[in-house]
């Protein structure tokens, strides 16, 4: 197990040790509970995983590079904005092509943009619930307070990339 | 059947196209690169696997000892930043997709957070939500970007709360 691995665990017993003193009910429900949703998350793990290894095997390198390089800058920037923007389905969709589009040449600071982009817009969210559960004041308040981070996240990540190395593409 | 299919929606799709990948590399590329992409698969899946189980152990044990009206109350109109920090701590906290978040936002506003709170509480959670980013974000795309990119936006859902509370649009929590 790797450090943050170890101190996830150091967290996650001591916090169970604080529910077994208020009483043995609520840290047995605690582990029943970690038990169902680590066997409801399994079966998506053994089909995406898979999926990320051979869709990253196949894509082309270096399609990608002239619109969404590191040297596409702001604009690579806002593009990735708007793709990850509309893109649709869970993290299991998303984070394998973003493996695929860095492989295909795309930047780290337009992948944060993209990511970003993704929570934040999230249209078929909005679609399937926030709009229907919340109403379209609170879609039009909240994107309107947050429209602009995703591009606020590519930029100080583009400012931050020279210091460190980071390769998405073969992590 | 179709119930159990609709149910299972995105695992079916995602499993559909896993397949039709797995027989393109087969084809494309031959038996030694599926059997290498594959390796890296199960070599992924036993990375993840630790962080998996503890990370929801950590949000299971948590909500057990966290009652959602109490932290509501935290989150109110006159919280301040600290309200927004409270509701972004929570949402990072927070496990599962949007059948389990949003349901918690209305429980949120009908306990007395405001409009800033949700705002920061759904950001967080879509954000930097520590089951996406120890299942996926990690694993798939290295720890270093994931840690640097979670830095980043990190402070971002309470810049977005703190602008909610300013943006003249009226919104009342669905009764």
């Amino acid at each position: 197990m790797s450090g943050p691995q170890i101190i996830l665990w150091v967290i996650a017993l001591v916090v169970l040790a604080v529910c077994m003193r208020r009483g043995m009910p609520q840290a047995r429900r605690a582990v029943a509970e970690t038990n169902r949703g680590f066997w409801r998350i399994l079966p998506m793990f053994c089909v995406a995983l898979p999926m990320a290894a051979f869709l990253s095997e196949l894509v082309p390198a270096d399609i990608a590079t002239a619109w969404l390089g590191d040297d596409s800058g702001l604009n690579g920037i806002m593009i990735a904005s708007l793709a990850g923007g509309i893109m649709p389905g869970g993290p299991f969709v998303t984070f394998p092509l973003v493996i695929t589009f860095s492989k295909a040449g795309a930047g780290v600071a337009q992948m944060t943009a993209l990511l970003t982009a993704w929570s934040v817009y999230a249209l078929h969210r909005i679609l399937t619930w926030e709009y229907p559960v919340l109403g379209w004041r609170f879609v039009a308040m909240r994107l309107a307070s947050s429209f602009f981070l995703p591009v606020l996240a590519g930029l100080i990540m583009q400012a931050l990339l020279p210091f460190f190395t980071i390769n998405l593409a073969a992590p | 059947m179709l119930n159990a299919l609709r149910r299972h929606a995105s695992l079916v799709v995602i499993f559909l196209i896993a397949v039709t990948a797995g027989l393109a590399t087969l084809q494309l590329r031959g038996t030694e690169a599926f059997m290498a992409a594959l390796w890296h698969g199960w070599d992924l899946f036993l990375f993840i696997v630790p962080s998996l189980v503890a990370g929801l152990l950590l949000a299971a044990a948590l909500r057990q000892l966290l009652s959602p009206d109490a932290l509501a109350r935290l989150m109110g109109a006159e919280s301040g930043i600290f309200g927004l920090f409270i509701a972004t701590l929570v949402g990072t906290l927070s496990p599962g997709g949007p059948m389990a978040a949003f349901p918690l936002v209305l429980v949120l506003a009908g306990a007395g957070a405001d409009r800033g709170a949700l705002v920061a509480f759904i950001l967080a959670w879509s954000l930097n939500g520590f089951q996406k980013l120890l299942v996926y974000e990690a694993p798939l795309l290295g720890l270093d970007f994931a840690l640097l990119r979670t830095l980043i936006t990190f402070p971002m859902p309470i810049i977005a709360g703190w602008l909610a509370r300013r943006v003249p649009i009226t919104w009342e929590p669905p009764k």
